[in-house]
């Protein structure tokens, strides 16, 4: 119980099927606090199917999760826990500022609604509806609704796909500074240039981890001079 | 379960349909246009309604007034025997049938026209219609014997009364019908769309309870459905003035019981839709058939054994019973059988309630 301290999330020998499917085949992963850990994978490598046993939206078939010292599900654990996904899941009739107001009343946290929205740059555009807005600016909503409870650990599932450089580099920004503030970050992306901004990386692919490692280490181990040659390298290797 | 929590979703809820104006037109201007659809079209009919004349007078009259009848514009008269005249009712070929009696033409000559109208009494338009080309075949009449004659039908009714015409029938089955069927929609619908753009997953990736999700939803559509339902009742007592026996705040009462029970059962099915177009098949498939076997149309007890047995476990059916006992007969608390009519009511909406929450889990996956 001692080592798990150290974790923010401690994925232990994980399977989930779903019929036929095996999304998670024994996966096990370990995510230190303060760090940003990036999950990389291919589409369908059960990368999202991970992610939602973690925030508890999926109940694994086999092995543990552990989020902040708690063995998941855990109502309780969610009240620290940020959530996010590619679809900027907010209501489209509800203002930017009423949505962000939502989410925080459910965790508690009115108070922190106008400093998620300075962070996200969307102070000035409070009053807009959502549906009105452009898709940067739903994600940048979502991510405040995420952060606004100032969660010990984020969680993101692709955040930045569909969004443009500028708006990826803004997020990425955001999540260093909160890293820096303590916070753990959980990431899942294939987007190479993002896998370098990570601390450590996961690889995943059929369901299991394929290696694991800071940027450094996974090109040492795959023998390539960059991450996506690295990537492809060990993706390529036949399902065991 | 924290108020709070709770209380976020209900006021999210009421701030979403500020701005949806097409939802929230469904919700109140629907229902006045359909009753006034229905008013129009139950007691503006213009039909020639079938009437069957059975002249048993002795004397001369009833068989002028028979012939007066027969060439009116306003019903299709036709010759019966007053003997077949209730079976005639029942079956529905006449809506009503006109007896002179043997002692009509000597009545007359005393000074009083007596003739029997036998009304059937559940379409109540055609029971004016009936007296009213009575009267007028009558005027021949008038001028003869002198004017100190006494019209004084003898007026039966198969069902219903004097004052009672069908808007009254259907109306307090309607009431509670087009509040149970707006809200239901309504809410399937809401909880699907809250699927689709993931909101829900993100509630559930959240400290909320399942429990509350589902009481917040309720709160925040049964607040909207007893808007909807006092607008409703006022409308109809006091434009379209359905009649009225009973305490109005029980109608009300039994109106949020529905209210209630269709937001839970939109939840509940609203787990076995993938999209917003399946809930909207839930409409054939669970509202239809409650309309047609709840008692609004047809009553239970003629319906084939069978039917009844499916009658007999729809809400909607002791919703309609409830209403139409507190509306027509003026039940009050008192009433055994209103008593088991709220409790079943009451009973689903529980039940519901707990298979919402219990299903919610179940369909994020």
């Amino acid at each position: 119980m001692h080592m798990n301290e150290a974790f923010a999330v401690d994925v232990d020998n994980v399977r989930k099927s779903f019929g036929s499917l095996h999304a998670l085949d024994g996966v096990t992963i370990r995510v230190r606090e303060g760090e940003i850990y990036g999950l990389l994978g291919p589409n369908g490598s059960g990368k999202t199917t991970l992610i939602r046993v973690i925030v508890g939206l999926v109940i694994a078939d086999a092995g543990t999760v552990t989020v902040l010292g708690r063995k998941i599900p855990d109502l309780a654990v969610l009240s620290q826990v940020g959530y996010m996904t590619q679809q900027a899941a907010l209501y489209p009739d509800l203002s930017v500022e009423e949505n962000v107001d939502f989410f925080a009343t459910i965790s508690g946290a009115e108070s922190n609604v106008g400093e998620a929205l300075q962070l996200v740059n969307l102070d000035e555009r409070r009053k807009s509806v959502v549906a009105t807005l452009s898709g940067g600016m739903r994600q940048r909503c979502s991510l405040a609704c995420a952060l606004v409870h100032r969660p010990r650990l984020l969680v993101l599932d692709e955040p930045t796909v569909g969004i443009d450089p500028q708006l990826r580099v803004q997020f990425w920004e955001h999540f260093r500074q909160m890293a820096a503030a303590g916070t753990t970050i959980l990431v899942s992306s294939h987007v190479m240039d993002e896998a370098e901004r990570c601390q450590r990386l996961g690889l995943i692919q059929y369901g299991q981890l394929l290696a694991e490692g800071s940027p450094n280490e996974i090109r040492q181990q795959a023998g390539s001079a960059n991450l996506e040659e690295a990537f492809l390298r060990l993706a390529g290797r036949p399902q065991q | 379960m924290s108020a709070r929590r709770v209380g976020a979703i209900t006021r999210r809820l009421l701030q979403q349909f500020r701005r949806d104006r097409r939802t929230l037109a469904l919700l109140f201007v629907a229902p006045v246009v359909i009753l006034s659809l229905l008013g129009y079209m139950i007691r503006g009919a213009s039909s020639t309604p079938d009437v069957g004349i059975a002249n048993e007078d002795e004397g001369p009259f009833g068989g002028a007034i028979a012939s007066a009848l027969h060439s009116s514009d306003k019903i299709k008269a036709k010759d019966v025997n007053a003997a077949d005249g209730d079976a005639k009712l029942k079956d529905g070929s006449l809506v009503a049938y006109i007896v002179f009696p043997p002692d009509f033409t000597s009545r007359v000559r005393q000074g009083t026209i007596a003739p029997e109208v036998h009304l059937e009494g559940s379409q109540p338009g055609n029971g004016a219609t009936v007296l009213q080309a009575l009267q007028q075949a009558l005027t021949s009449l008038a001028a003869g014997p002198g004017s100190a004659v006494r019209f004084e039908p003898q007026v039966h009714y198969l069902y219903g009364g004097p004052n009672f015409d069908t808007l009254d029938y259907f109306g307090a089955a309607f009431i509670g019908l087009i509040v149970f069927f707006l809200v239901f929609v309504i809410t399937i619908v809401a909880f699907l769309r809250e699927r689709s753009q993931g909101t829900l997953e993100r509630l559930m990736a959240s400290p909320l309870r399942r429990g509350e999700i589902v009481v917040g939803y309720m709160l925040g559509f049964t607040l909207l459905a007893l808007v909807q339902s006092a607008e409703v009742l006022v409308f109809s007592l006091a434009v379209l003035r359905v009649h009225n026996e009973g305490n109005v705040l029980l109608i009300f009462a039994i109106e949020a019981l529905m209210a209630i029970g269709a937001v839970n059962l939109g939840i509940f099915l609203s787990m076995f839709a993938r999209t917003e177009f399946q809930a909207v098949q839930f409409i054939p498939l669970v509202v239809v058939p409650q309309f047609l076997l709840s008692g609004i149309l047809f009553p239970v007890s003629s319906e084939p054994q069978a039917l009844q047995l499916l009658s007999n476990v729809l809400p909607l059916t002791y919703a309609v019973n409830g209403l139409r006992d507190v509306m027509i007969k003026g039940a009050d608390l008192n009433s055994t059988a209103l008593q088991i009519d709220a409790g079943v009511v009451a009973g689903f909406c529980i039940l519901l309630i707990v298979a919402g929450v219990a299903t919610l889990r179940r369909r994020i996956a």
